[in-house]
């Protein structure tokens, strides 16, 4: 053995005590992942349990005074406050409105631009540009195009004989207007992510259900789809989930206007908390959100895994 | 330990120790929502002039834009940040006065050598005094006033606002009939509410000026008033304006009046600042006058030191520089001094840059003459609760009466 030289020597260095194969393991997957852990223990279960205990709490940003009010808060955003049900409501038709309209456009999309042809990375570049351009300007320019009159939008559909909608300042034109804005400047971003799972999808599957005797559409049906299901899930429920978080896009375009068409609970979550500095109240509204997001997470997890099976 | 992670560790506390560490030289943080460079060089002069008592202090000026200003202010002092000292808007003072977060400025100022306290007019202090305590002291008592483009009124062979204001003909009539046939001769809006945004964040400012024309008020003591019978004259009148004459930037469109899409604005004089590069012939004129006479609108702004800043005394005594007698001279070019003094002298009216004498005339007089736009320590709410109401009464066919008394059953329980 090495060390029987250096075991003669009176001041023998520091050695690590001897551990086992799956100890040291487990002690190097520690250390890897320790960061990863800080972080979410940091900067999300950290905030998490805090909003739960603001959230029994009635607590003025401003003057920093707390009380504890047990479930007051819940009581009141669920019987008490006429708000709350009108802003669920509005949260669920964005959701509603986004989330199949961004999917459906994302997967054709990625469909036409997942097998190569020429001019194919100005395609896939001029769909995935808004995803990365800037909120406010995005905002900026859709609020010109929709005005009322002078809007691009309207004198577009005028020159075909349609007399378009005052879109930001009809409530539920203003719901449409937001959920369309919403899914073009974010679809590129699915678009993407399918594109993905199709080119990882073998070529030989197709050409064997062509040999079968398969249609375009059997061959989507019965081969492609089932094998996109794991990205559908995960598209589904991030942009479901960003869908119900949805927070600069209706700040910028409706500000939750007009007639609180678009006020949906991520915005009014902000208006209580940052606005009228009820940040107990506000809580308890994001409790909520994250419940009812968690649940709908849940739901579509476990329908897959049946499905699945 | 090896010399490496020796050397990695000190450096470690080294820096920690400074990014903790008390600064050396005294700096005052102080937040503004103007992001204009000739406000800010004017600033930055008074903060170097304090220098000639105070040589350690530098105070720097933070710009927060005025749309998110409150909030962001408030998140600050929440989160353990606060500015020493700041710009505050009218609607917030009382929020944060009852709040407890203002330090009261009473006895600084009085104590400030040569400050003549007594000097400030007594309106212009009321939303910023209770007792003896000063929770601020206005840097802006600024009137609407109505800026018209001469150009378009030209255009259309039409007499403008001055001259109308000159042979006592500037009224709520008149207003409607020169911004419908300059909106039927020129193709071009009449007039556009506050930069735009009077169907949004600046309702009060849209309504305010023509409802306190024709006597009413949108609130006070407790009581709503829009939907009493002289508010609902005055909208209804706005109302016709937007809709049948089609002669006020409607809602969801836009008509810059700086860009010269709009024969009229209400706007205040911080931002004639603003004119010189229009592009057109331009003026100030006052707000045209209603069947209650004259009443001119007054939007009022506030330098306030927030109670929990490390170096509040320091601070307060920045604020008796700020507004003394010479710094507030030099601030009225762009804001309209509280300060009687300053008002009525000369200066004040002939020392603008942009705006010549005889319009600076009608801005004294209706600093003069004016009410502060109303407030209420529930400003934010009221607003909020408002808003979806109000954008009832912003349609062809809406019932103006009816849209008012919904405004009124909204704030109702908030007032």
């Amino acid at each position: 053995m090495a060390d029987t030289l250096t075991d003669k020597t009176s001041a023998r260095p520091w050695r690590a005590p001897r551990l086992s194969l799956r100890r040291r393991e487990a002690i190097e997957a520690w250390l890897f992942v320790s960061p990863t852990v800080a972080g979410f223990l940091v900067f999300f279960l950290g905030p998490l349990l805090a909003v739960m205990y603001f959230s029994l709490t009635e607590w003025n940003l401003l003057t920093q005074e707390a009380t504890f009010v047990g479930v007051k808060n819940y009581v009141d955003a669920l019987s008490v406050n006429p708000d709350f049900w009108h802003v669920l409501r509005n949260s669920f038709v964005f959701a509603i409105g986004l989330v199949p309209l961004n999917m459906t456009l994302a997967l054709t999309l990625a469909l036409a631009l997942s097998r190569p042809f020429r001019g194919v990375v100005f395609f896939r570049t001029v769909f995935f540009a808004p995803v990365v351009t800037s909120a406010v300007a995005w905002a900026i320019v859709w609020r010109f195009l929709l005005q009322g009159e002078a809007g691009a939008v309207n004198q577009l559909l005028a020159s075909v004989g349609i007399d378009g909608p005052n879109w930001l300042r009809e409530p539920d034109w203003a719901m449409v207007a937001v959920i369309v804005t919403r899914v073009i400047k974010m679809v590129g971003l699915n678009m993407i992510l399918y594109i993905a799972a199709l080119q990882a999808i073998p070529r030989d599957y197709e050409a064997a259900a062509r040999l079968e005797g398969a249609s375009n559409w059997q061959i989507f049906r019965m081969v492609i789809w089932p094998l996109l299901a794991p990205t559908t899930l995960v598209i589904f429920v991030i942009t479901m989930i960003g869908s119900f978080k949805v927070f600069d896009h209706i700040y910028l375009m409706t500000g939750g206007g007009p007639e609180n068409g678009t006020l949906v609970l991520a915005f009014y979550i902000y208006e209580q908390g940052f606005k009228f500095f009820n940040v107990g109240y506000a809580s308890a509204l994001a409790m909520i959100m994250f419940v009812i997001v968690l649940v709908l997470t849940v739901i579509q997890m476990t329908l897959r895994r049946k499905d699945m099976r | 330990m090896n010399l490496r992670m020796k050397s990695l560790a000190a450096s470690t506390i080294l820096s920690l120790g400074l990014i903790s560490g008390p600064a050396l030289a005294e700096e005052l943080r102080f937040t503004v929502w103007t992001g204009s460079e000739a406000h800010l060089k004017m600033l930055n002069e008074i903060a170097e002039s304090f220098k000639a008592t105070k040589p350690d202090v530098t105070v720097r000026f933070e710009t927060i834009p005025a749309a998110d200003y409150t909030q962001k202010l408030t998140f600050q002092l929440a989160g353990g940040n606060p500015p020493d000292l700041g710009w505050m808007m009218e609607d917030a003072a009382p929020t944060f006065a009852a709040a407890g977060v203002l330090m009261d400025l009473g006895p600084t100022l009085r104590e400030a050598e040569g400050y003549d306290f007594a000097d400030y007019s007594e309106p212009a202090l009321g939303l910023w005094t209770k007792a003896e305590t000063v929770y601020g002291v206005p840097f802006s008592t600024s009137p609407f006033m109505i800026f018209y483009n001469k150009t378009l009124f030209d255009e259309a062979g039409l007499e403008d606002p001055l001259q109308l204001a000159a042979s006592g003909k500037w009224n709520m009539d008149t207003f409607q009939e020169v911004a419908k046939t300059i909106k039927d001769k020129t193709g071009k809006w009449g007039f556009e509410f506050k930069d735009g945004q009077g169907y949004e964040s600046r309702i009060m400012h849209a309504l305010m000026p023509p409802i306190r024309a024709h006597g009413g008020d949108v609130w006070a003591n407790g009581e709503c008033g829009f939907d009493k019978p002289e508010a609902v004259q005055a909208v209804q009148q706005l109302h016709d304006m937007v809709f049948k004459d089609k002669s006020i930037v409607p809602p969801g469109e836009q008509g810059d009046y700086f860009s010269g899409s709009s024969a009229m604005t209400i706007n205040q004089i911080s931002r004639a600042s603003k004119m010189p590069e229009a592009g057109f012939e331009w003026g100030i004129a006052p707000l045209p006058s209603g069947p209650a006479g004259e009443s001119p609108v007054i939007g009022q702004a506030a330098i306030v030191v927030f109670e929990r800043g490390e170096q509040k005394e320091l601070a307060a005594e920045f604020v008796a520089h700020m507004t003394n007698k010479e710094n507030v001279a030099k601030m009225a070019q762009f804001f309209p001094p509280a300060r009687k003094s300053v008002l009525e002298s000369d200066a004040f009216t002939s020392a603008n840059a942009i705006i010549p004498a005889e319009q600076m005339a009608h801005v004294s007089d209706a600093i003069a003459k004016g009410k502060v736009l109303p407030s209420h320590e529930k400003s934010p709410q009221i607003l909020a609760a408002m808003a979806p109401r109000v954008d009832t009464l912003w349609k062809p066919d809406a019932e103006v009466k009816q849209a008012l008394a919904g405004v009124c059953a909204a704030i109702e329980p908030l007032l």
